[in-house]
């Protein structure tokens, strides 16, 4: 009983921090209050993301955002909620992660949903990808890693934050750009994967720059190249793998859907109040200091992106899937 | 070197807010963690967006020592209930429940509040001054080593198996087997999950926790409350111990927060383990074996005291490398990150003065433990007043709401029920529900952490001797499966013989 008063209380607290400055915009077609289903544990990188962009969605919106937590399958529980069981009103969405999003049912069968029972609305963050060894590593550079690769195939070992995830997939597409046989260690996330990459006790890690950012400032790690259009004002001595000749762009990114067949109105304002919030000053402040790179993809935009992503991971999947499951 | 720093962090912490905030924040602890199913990191979780409006101090403030509070309540439940209200109190239902049972639970109580006192204590004195050196240790453990501690960890349960070893080992196997349940690590493939999409993730053990332990003793409650004598304990004596007791547990305290302290250290591992180890060597050194399980007070001082010494010992590494220790840390780095303060070595010396505010809100959080852990446990315990009826009443409903809010899920609660009657039909048939919980607890550390030696090693056992920290961790797992069969009893037979006269 204390604990449901507890949680209660905290409720309204939070409710009426977050609604502070009160609302006055334009009605929200879709009600007065949005739930947003999360599909990973309170106090994650979802839930950070939420703390940043919900309370300045909310004023411009006029709506309260309401939190609700299931995790559980890397995410595929709110997920297959939001796809099949959620009112298509606009009043419920959800954070969905990329490329997480599709390599769970491209992946496993018995995870039903698919990208086409979503409506996209916007992506709001991007980690770039990046190739992180310990500073006691014989690796100076990324070539160092790809000869020593070409020199004993399959030995050189790459740590990534889980199969299904976006730093798994990135090795299987430098293998496959490279021709080179990497042997993946899977870590249950980003921070054990480069702990272990600290301690030397993996070759390299393929990680998240939002993850590693700090420990490669103050050189408990170096990073060899990142998986970025360009450069990185936040590491500019750091190549990308475009400079070194394999196009790969990669990362792992964050945005909000709804599910399939939501009112166009609804769907045109969210995206719209998305935009607004992409060029609020204070937001992007926030998100700088909170390590986040800003990367808003709206409506179709955010779709095409979706469909690349699946087209792309399923073919990739389909290629080592025989290897994986070994 | 930079002691400034130190004394800037204590006249930060020394302001009446923050004091207020530590009080408040302890106290709100006592409560999360006296409800089964209610954990640190959950209600961390929830306080932590109300501390983004605070200023740095005061909110990390609260949130350490509501960490703290919350580790010394889980044990409140677990001895006058014997419903741990944590994981990391799990071990204390051992000694702790039989205590109350006596009618000792004041005492019970008072030992476990002021190991866990000197356990915090302890583990903060560690952070504050060893931080930067205990912290570089956790880069040397990678896979390899964490396999041999999960190794070393399941051996326990031979020992904690009371009465029969073979159903001790049925009990942990089955613990095991039942930790295998979710998604393979290293290959994605969901195993015994029956297409079922909740169980993709596993089992989360505290949901087997619950049913494993506060259930059964739900029914049996139950089923005692028409009988008359009463079974739930009173508080007959006083809840101070005695100085000559404290004395007395001192070494097995010191020993205790010791083994929180490291193994709160390394990523992985947390209060839910440590509890664990330190029961186990409080066991292992006791002379007189055979009282524990029985209500001995060393039972509940190791457990109470190790679990607290995990909070100064997972920040260790927080702190030093920015590498989080426990799930609990990993958001208190968060509420770091909202203030701006990325993840890295530079904490200590960049940020040194919200860090040290940090460390300093850890000690004096134990001590507003003790003031508010005296006044709150003799509240506590008027609950031994209630009929058994009414209390068995009340354990059910907690523990379905306790198995709801891990993950807002229903499917948790009707896996909790199952776990439940199953327990039940366990402590019928005479089977410790313990081993079972270390198996689903080391379980998947052992092995995802094996997975990975096999592809760092190239799928040669030859990994685990190359390494020395994981080589001399397997020897004493192997000695402490030795010494729970009789072959050093064989070992001894010819040099006795030799004594004799024929």
């Amino acid at each position: 009983m204390h604990a449901k008063a507890l949680r209660h209380w905290l409720t309204i607290t939070a409710m009426a921090i977050s609604l502070s400055p009160l609302a006055q915009a334009a009605d929200y077609v879709g009600g007065d209050e949005v739930t947003v289903l999360q599909g990973f544990k309170p106090g994650g990188g979802s839930d950070a993301l939420a703390q940043l962009v919900q309370p300045r969605l909310s004023e411009i919106l006029g709506v309260d955002f309401v939190n609700e937590y299931m995790p559980g399958a890397t995410g595929a529980i709110a997920w297959t909620r939001l796809a099949k069981q959620s009112p298509k009103d606009g009043g419920t969405i959800s954070i969905t992660n990329t490329p997480m999003l599709m390599t769970n049912y491209i992946m496993n069968d018995a995870i039903t949903y698919s990208t086409d029972e979503l409506t996209p609305i916007a992506n709001v963050v991007t980690d770039p990808g990046i190739v992180v060894v310990s500073p006691d590593s014989p690796y100076q550079t990324i070539e160092d890693l790809f000869e020593a690769a070409e020199q004993s195939p399959g030995t050189v070992t790459i740590g990534n934050s889980g199969v299904g995830g976006d730093d798994f997939f990135t090795t299987i597409l430098l293998e496959q750009a490279k021709g080179l046989s990497f042997k993946k260690v899977p870590f249950q996330g980003d921070g054990p994967s480069a702990t272990a990459a600290m301690g030397g006790k993996i070759d390299a890690s393929f990680n998240n720059v939002g993850n590693v950012y700090g420990q490669v400032e103050s050189g408990n790690l170096r990073a060899l190249a990142v998986f970025a259009e360009k450069r990185l004002t936040s590491l500019p001595d750091v190549p990308t793998m475009k400079e070194k000749g394999v196009d790969i762009v990669a990362g792992s990114s964050r945005g909000y859907s709804a599910p399939a067949g939501i009112p166009d109105e609804a769907r045109q304002q969210l995206i719209e109040a998305f935009q607004t919030l992409a060029k609020d000053p204070d937001f992007q402040a926030q998100a700088e200091k909170r390590a986040m790179n800003l990367d808003v993809v709206t409506g179709d935009d955010y779709r095409a992106m979706i469909e690349q992503m699946e087209s792309d991971y399923r073919g990739i999947w389909e290629s080592v899937k025989d290897e994986v499951g070994r | 070197m930079d002691s400034s720093l130190v004394m800037i962090g204590l006249t930060n912490v020394l302001s009446f807010n923050n004091i207020a905030c530590i009080l408040g924040g302890t106290l709100l602890g006592l409560f999360v963690g006296a409800m089964p199913g209610l954990s640190a990191t959950m209600a961390l979780a929830l306080l932590l967006p109300l501390t983004f409006s605070f200023d740095p101090a005061t909110g990390l403030s609260m949130l350490a020592s509501l960490y703290v509070g919350a580790s010394y309540g889980g044990s409140i439940a677990a001895i006058l209930l014997r419903t741990p209200g944590t994981p990391s109190a799990a071990a204390t239902v051992l000694d702790g429940f039989p205590l109350s049972q006596q009618g000792r639970a004041g005492e019970a109580l008072g030992v476990s509040l002021f190991a866990s006192f000197f356990g915090g204590l302890m583990s903060g004195i560690a952070l504050l001054t060893a931080a930067p050196l205990l912290g570089t240790l956790v880069l040397e453990f990678g896979p390899v080593e964490l396999f041999a501690i999960a190794v070393l960890g399941i051996t326990i349960i031979g020992s904690l198996a009371q009465g029969s070893v073979i159903s001790g080992l049925l009990s942990g196997g089955l613990g095991l087997l039942l930790s295998t349940v979710g998604m393979d690590l290293t290959t994605g493939t969901p195993r015994m999950t029956f297409d079922q999409i909740n169980l993709f993730g596993g089992i989360d053990f505290t949901v087997a926790l619950i049913g494993l332990f506060s259930v059964p003793q739900a029914l049996t409650l139950i089923e005692n409350s028409h009988q008359g004598g009463k079974v739930a304990s009173r508080i007959t004596d006083r809840l101070m111990p005695r100085w000559s007791t404290i004395k007395q547990l001192m070494p097995n305290i010191l020993r205790s927060s010791g083994i929180g302290i490291v193994v709160g250290l390394i990523p992985g591992t947390g209060g839910d383990t440590a509890s664990w180890f330190a029961y186990n060597e409080a066991k292992r050194f006791a002379k007189d074996k055979s009282r524990f399980g029985k209500g001995e007070v060393a039972g509940v001082a190791a457990p109470e005291a190790a679990n607290n010494a995990v909070v100064g010992g997972a920040l260790i590494p927080t702190i030093a490398l920015g590498i989080p220790g426990s799930s609990s840390t990993a958001i208190l780095l968060g509420a770091l990150m909202v203030q701006g303060i990325l993840p890295g070595p530079n904490l200590l010396t960049d940020y040194g003065d919200v860090t040290y505010t940090l460390i300093w809100a850890v000690i004096l959080a134990n001590i507003a433990l003790l003031v508010v852990g005296l006044a709150f446990t003799k509240m506590s315990v008027s609950v031994t007043k209630i009929p058994d009826g009414f209390i068995a009443c009340a354990i059910l409903t907690l523990c379905i709401i306790g198995a709801f809010a891990i993950n807002n899920s229903l499917f948790d609660v009707g896996l909790m029920l199952g776990f439940g009657l199953f327990g039940y039909w366990m402590s019928k048939a005479g089977v410790s529900p313990a081993p079972m919980v270390i198996g689903l607890i080391l379980g998947p550390v052992m092995e995802t952490s094996f997975q990975q030696s096999m592809l760092i090693g190239n799928d040669s056992f030859g990994v685990f001797l190359e390494s020395p920290i994981a080589t001399v961790l397997l020897i004493l797992a192997l000695l402490s499966i030795l010494q729970a069969t009789p072959f050093f009893r064989w070992l001894r037979v010819p040099f006795k013989r030799r004594l004799k006269p024929d």
